[in-house]
């Protein structure tokens, strides 16, 4: 699901899952919108659940008749950004052990990476620079700097904070710096972005 | 050690943990008290994350270097090792620990620390952070403050897992992820408002923490809507 349709299926990997995906579309209800509106995941081992038949009543007995009987909904997000839910579903009652749900929150952190990356196209950044794997060394260590310099990017540019996101990726890569250092430089005012230039022509101070 | 400001910080935390309570607020209340009780000058909540890196939930200072100094535990330092070990690490003389972690100490130094304490956050068996307390002069710990330290360590402990709504299935690991998230959330909006208003990150987290009590508002709920200008925030300068 991604938030511009509010819950347009962008992949579906078999028939029930899509018909989840469009039976949440249809009635606005279900543990994708759930997950979605309170950013954080709504697990639902066994959707014959008496709580979640009142919960989510359509939806509850409709999945069911799909074949669902446990759904997994993670969103995909960093801090303010959110580009969408990941769902998972089971067709017998099943608790994720922490392990299962670790897999599951590392797969939602990478899906929200790989979304994103869908965007720099789009943002004009240079498409030869870019390696296949370019999203991966992020994956790493944590920066506060890199948030902090997307919130900056916000009001630099104009723009909202997924996009402020992107254009500081996009720059890093089409540099071929590291992620974390162009934030630095954002934070420490040593490098500014402006909305008229391109993201790779940021004017630089020293 | 002020015997009236132990009772009421404990009265104080634990009337805020109410349902929809702030967990960011919470845990710098946290850590302010612990400078302003516990002979500490800074004090760091430090959560693990999915792959075990420590990230600051909360700091008595978000000056960006007393950050990096947490940060940089990531590779060395007693945060790590506490975390890792899930027993306390007292140093009482910086100075000594020169071999067993330089750049640590180097730069503890340089900011002007003498002595750490570094107290385990355990869940369930489970180490899940640690709270990191500096001070400036080296010098033996008052062993009844360290166990007030940890009592405080437990806390906000617990407040990492009051602050699910009992409505649903969670798992701690996801509930970790969430808090970590709403810390995010957080930097995002201190670098838009530090940007806007031209001043720094410490400055821009109070700004957005005076709003937040000013208003009887969630510091996470400020933020996004700081982030999302989905209303008008006076003073924000939105």
């Amino acid at each position: 699901m991604s938030k511009a349709a509010v819950s347009h299926p962008l992949c579906s990997t078999d028939d029930i899952s899509e018909q989840l995906e469009e039976l949440q579309l249809t009635l606005g209800e279900g543990p994708c919108v759930d997950a979605f509106v309170r950013g954080s995941a709504v697990l639902t081992p066994d959707l014959l659940a008496t709580e979640l038949q009142d919960h989510w009543a359509v939806f509850a007995d409709t999945a069911l008749e799909a074949g669902a009987r446990a759904v997994f909904s993670l969103p995909l997000q960093k801090g303010a950004i959110s580009p969408g839910v990941l769902d998972l579903y089971a067709n017998i009652p099943t608790v994720l052990d922490t392990e299962e749900l670790a897999d599951a929150l590392a797969f939602a952190d990478l899906a929200t990476l790989l979304l994103l990356d869908t965007r720099i196209d789009e943002t004009g950044a240079p498409t030869g620079g870019p390696t296949p794997d370019r999203g991966f060394e992020d994956l790493g260590a944590y920066r506060a700097e890199i948030d902090q310099a997307s919130g900056m990017l916000t009001d630099q540019l104009g723009v909202g904070i997924e996009e402020a996101f992107v254009r500081l990726r996009a720059y890093a890569y089409a540099q071929g710096r590291r992620l974390a250092d162009v934030a630095a430089d954002v934070v420490a005012r040593r490098l500014r972005f402006s909305p008229d230039a391109e993201p790779d022509q940021a004017e630089e101070e020293t | 050690m002020d015997q009236q400001l132990l009772a009421k910080t404990f009265v104080e935390l634990a009337d805020n943990l109410v349902a929809d309570f702030d967990l960011i607020d919470f845990l710098r209340l946290l850590t302010d008290r612990c400078v302003s009780m516990l002979d500490a000058s800074a004090a760091g909540v430090l959560l693990a994350d999915r792959d075990g890196e420590l990230r600051v939930m909360a700091a008595s200072d978000e000056q960006v270097r007393l950050l990096e100094l947490f940060q940089l535990q990531n590779d060395e330092g007693p945060c790590l090792e506490c975390f890792r070990t899930g027993v306390p690490v007292i140093i009482h003389d910086l100075t000594r620990e020169v071999d067993r972690w330089p750049r640590f100490v180097t730069v503890a130094h340089r900011i002007g620390f003498g002595a750490v304490q570094a107290l385990p956050m355990r869940l369930r068996d489970e180490t899940v952070g640690a709270l990191n307390l500096f001070r400036a002069a080296p010098g033996p710990f008052d062993p009844a403050a360290t166990l007030i330290a940890q009592a405080l360590a437990d806390v906000a402990t617990i407040s990492l897992l009051q602050q699910r709504t009992a409505q649903r299935s969670t798992v701690l690991n996801e509930q970790l992820q969430t808090a970590l998230n709403s810390r995010v959330l957080i930097e995002q909006a201190k670098g838009k408002l530090a940007e806007r208003q031209d001043i720094d990150m410490e400055q821009a987290f109070t700004a957005l923490r005076g709003y937040a009590r000013a208003h009887n508002r969630r510091l996470a709920d400020v933020a996004r809507a700081l982030i999302d200008s989905s209303e008008p925030l006076t003073g924000l300068g939105s």
